[in-house]
């Protein structure tokens, strides 16, 4: 613990008490998806989620988000509580679900359209929408249509969309998720470059041990019957993180905690 | 059998008749223009016991299983044909879509002008109407084969015939059930206006008759019966079909 | 654009015409039953001349404009808060099925009661014939909007209205066209059977007069015309279709 500090600031993301139920689609009953979770998310930490299948992370994730409603518990961002989406939060999906009658750009602007922030005209937002097109690396594909685009072309969308609306927090509901291998690698390094500029609060769901421990300042390990927390791990590998930091023996030691619990 | 589909669809019905015979007896809707649903009921049940009922039926199904018929039969040869020679299927091709997009119905006169009034007109429109929908449905069935299917039947040592009977026809089916259902809408049609026009029995002649005479009670009774016909040919085609359909994937 | 399809196609229509036109002056079929094509070229010329024609035309495809735009009005908000709300789906679906089912010229006679011989009957058929099949498509066009994007419109506080506007209209777009495209042709069927049931004008009205009169030149033309006027507009819904096809994919 650190012995300068004498009044902790309100954390970001406070999760309390959390449940989450769903309804069994074909069976009699409901699944208990998470179980009496806490959690603190300090602001500007990035925030991996890693566990089987199952284990609730992404409803976790989803009721952060405000599109979940939870069974009991509370959620807290910036110490006032939330149910709904918010401008102070911005979602990126596994599936993408970008409009395929859109293109690129068009996309980019969706969440600002919907959130019609005040003073700005339609040209403003696309000026907006364009920065970010070009800060995600997509600059001269902005007339593109989702079809045209590859796997990574398009999420790569999706994270210029939620990053247009200038959230405070990022939510990453396993983004890479329908990527192959290689692409996933390049993505979380770019996806760390990309947020290394503005140091937003990410919280970050994946089942890959190895890309939780990459991208993370803190890992939050989750198992299932009933999804509950198991570990809150923290990550002391310094930034930026290139391919060298998962050969080195912190880095092995850590995949070993995460394995141990799992 | 799905139990709560059906289950709603009764229920739905019992609403809107509900709904219908209450809004002609407080009198918001004016009887004459939709009857109500006690009316009609009587109506159907004295045509029954009087025997008109089914003479009406058995005339319009007659006249729709013959024309129906024929539509399948030459419908599924010409489709498979055209399916099996590129240069029929080319050939047929301009016919078949000029009977599918032309409004059939108004070739009538000339059909009156070759077959006569009555009967034979009907069957005539009907066959046509649903003819082409039962031939391009076999045909784009037989296409939709997949080839990779023949060949490794093929390099079993399969011969032609052992090809058509066990490959190609179990794989057409699905595509034709489509067409089946599709066609029999069609054919229902042409009977039902093939009789509005120029019959002196079947259902549709029914309507017409009473609608000459302004007797709505009379005519939305036939009509209802047109109907409910409508209803059970493309359930009941739509559960073969099901059936057929459970290997289907894709 | 020569290729063999195009070639097999085109000399069967051209045997198709040839045999038409030779086949009464060998002797072996009658002119009065079938015409031939130059006959019916030439009763073609005739006909544009005379001034009830254009009269029967125009009384036509206002009854058809009319009852069809009533149909797209009604029919595609309707379908698309039908398809929409699934609990009213529930309850709709059933009677709507039903009518799909029923073949729509059988209500001809019980419209002809309801509105008379003059042209409001033809609307209402019209209307009765194209709502139908645009209802169905556009409540399947919202059935079939992928939910994942309406959960990624909620993400960015998206209110209903704007998930409908932002959202479902234009996935569904496509299919809504589909069921114009479907219900056209219906439309087009319904007004000429209807003027060739009961009217005092029309082109159905021509056609049946013709008829009675054994001018089956004239009355082929007349239903050629009708064909040609139903595949022109329908191939207009097709191309406007593949461009949105092309769009969305």
């Amino acid at each position: 613990m650190d012995a300068r500090t004498v009044v902790e600031p309100v954390p970001h993301i406070q999760v309390e008490s959390l449940t989450v139920v769903y309804e069994k689609p074909k069976a009699e009953g409901t699944l208990i998806a998470v179980s009496n979770v806490n959690l603190d998310i300090a602001r500007g930490t990035f925030v991996t989620i890693v566990g089987p299948s199952g284990c609730g992370k992404s409803s976790l994730l989803l009721s952060i988000a405000g599109l979940v409603k939870p069974a009991s518990g509370c959620i807290r961002v910036n110490g006032k509580p939330v149910s709904a989406p918010g401008r102070d939060r911005a979602v990126v999906f596994q599936d993408f679900a970008l409009m395929p009658w859109r293109t690129v750009i068009d996309n980019v602007r969706f969440g600002l359209e919907l959130q019609r922030p005040r003073g700005l005209t339609g040209g403003d937002l696309t000026e907006r929408a364009c920065r970010y097109v070009e800060l995600v690396g997509l600059k001269g594909f902005e007339h593109y249509h989702p079809h045209q685009l590859s796997g990574g072309m398009r999420q790569r969308v999706g994270i210029a969309r939620a990053l247009a609306v200038d959230p405070e927090i990022l939510l990453l509901d396993e983004p890479f998720g329908s990527l192959d291998a290689q692409t996933r690698d390049e993505m979380g390094s770019e996806l760390l470059a990309i947020w290394e500029r503005n140091k937003k609060t990410a919280l970050f769901v994946t089942h890959g041990i190895d890309e939780a421990i990459f991208l993370a300042d803190q890992i939050v390990v989750m198992a299932r019957d009933p999804g509950r927390i198991i570990k809150i791990i923290s990550v002391d590998l310094p930034r930026p993180r290139t391919v060298e930091t998962t050969d080195s023996k912190r880095f092995i030691e850590y995949r070993r905690q995460i394995r141990e619990c799992l | 059998m799905k139990t709560a589909p059906a289950l709603a669809g009764i229920t739905s019905f019992a609403v809107i008749l509900l709904v219908w015979e209450s809004a002609v007896r407080f009198g918001w809707i004016n009887p004459f223009f939709v009857s109500e649903p006690s009316a009609i009921a009587l109506s159907l049940s004295r045509a029954a016991r009087s025997g008109e009922l089914w003479h009406n039926l058995t005339v319009s199904l007659r006249e729709f299983a013959i024309g129906y018929g024929l539509s399948v039969v030459i419908g599924v040869l010409a489709g498979a044909l055209a399916g099996r020679f590129r240069t029929v299927e080319y050939a047929l091709d301009p016919f078949l879509w000029f009977l599918y997009s032309a409004p059939l119905i108004a070739f009538y006169p000339i059909f009156v002008l070759w077959f006569g009034l009555g009967v034979p007109t009907v069957i005539a429109m009907t066959f046509l109407l649903s003819v082409t929908q039962i031939a391009t449905s076999t045909l784009k069935g037989i296409q939709s084969v997949n080839p990779g299917l023949l060949r490794a039947a093929r390099s079993f040592g399969a011969t032609d015939r052992a090809l058509l009977w066990k490959v190609v026809l179990p794989a057409t089916v699905p595509m034709m059930m489509a067409g089946f259902r599709l066609g029999i809408g069609r054919a229902l049609m042409g009977v039902v206006v093939g009789e509005l026009f120029g019959a002196t029995a079947g259902l549709g002649y029914s309507i017409s008759y009473y609608g000459a005479l302004l007797k709505t009670t009379d005519m939305i009774a036939s009509l209802t019966v047109v109907v409910v016909l409508g209803v059970l040919c493309t359930q009941g085609l739509t559960a073969v079909e099901e059936r057929f359909d459970s290997w289907r994937t894709f | 654009m020569f290729n063999y399809r195009t070639l097999v196609s085109t000399i069967t229509v051209i045997a198709f015409l040839a045999v038409w036109e030779f086949a009464p002056r060998a002797g072996i079929v009658d002119a009065t039953f079938t015409s031939q094509p130059t006959r019916v070229v030439a009763a073609g010329f005739e006909i544009i001349r005379t001034a009830g024609f254009l009269h029967d035309v125009s009384v036509s495809l206002s009854e058809f404009a009319l009852g069809f735009t009533l149909a797209i009005a009604v029919g595609v908000p309707l379908g698309l808060v039908l398809g929409r709300f699934p609990v009213l789906r529930y309850v709709l679906d059933p009677p709507i099925m039903a009518i799909y089912a029923t073949p729509h010229l059988a209500l001809l006679p019980i419209i002809v009661v309801w509105l008379g011989i003059g042209m409001q009957s033809k609307i209402a058929v019209a209307f009765v014939s194209g709502v139908i099949p645009i209802l169905v498509n556009a409540m399947a066009g919202v059935r079939g909007v992928d939910g994942s994007w309406i959960v990624a419109a909620r993400s960015f506080s998206a209110r209903e209205w704007d998930v409908f506007v932002k959202v479902i209209l234009p996935a569904s777009l496509p299919s809504v066209i589909l069921g114009i495209r479907l219900g056209l042709s219906r439309a087009v069927l319904g007004v000429v059977v209807a003027e060739m049931y009961q009217s005092q004008a029309g082109v159905g009205n021509e056609i049946m007069r013709y008829g009675s009169e054994f001018r089956t030149d004239y009355l082929l033309f007349d239903v050629l015309l009708v064909s040609l006027f139903g595949l022109t507009a329908t191939s207009a819904v097709r191309a406007l279709e593949e461009r949105l096809w092309t769009a969305g994919e």
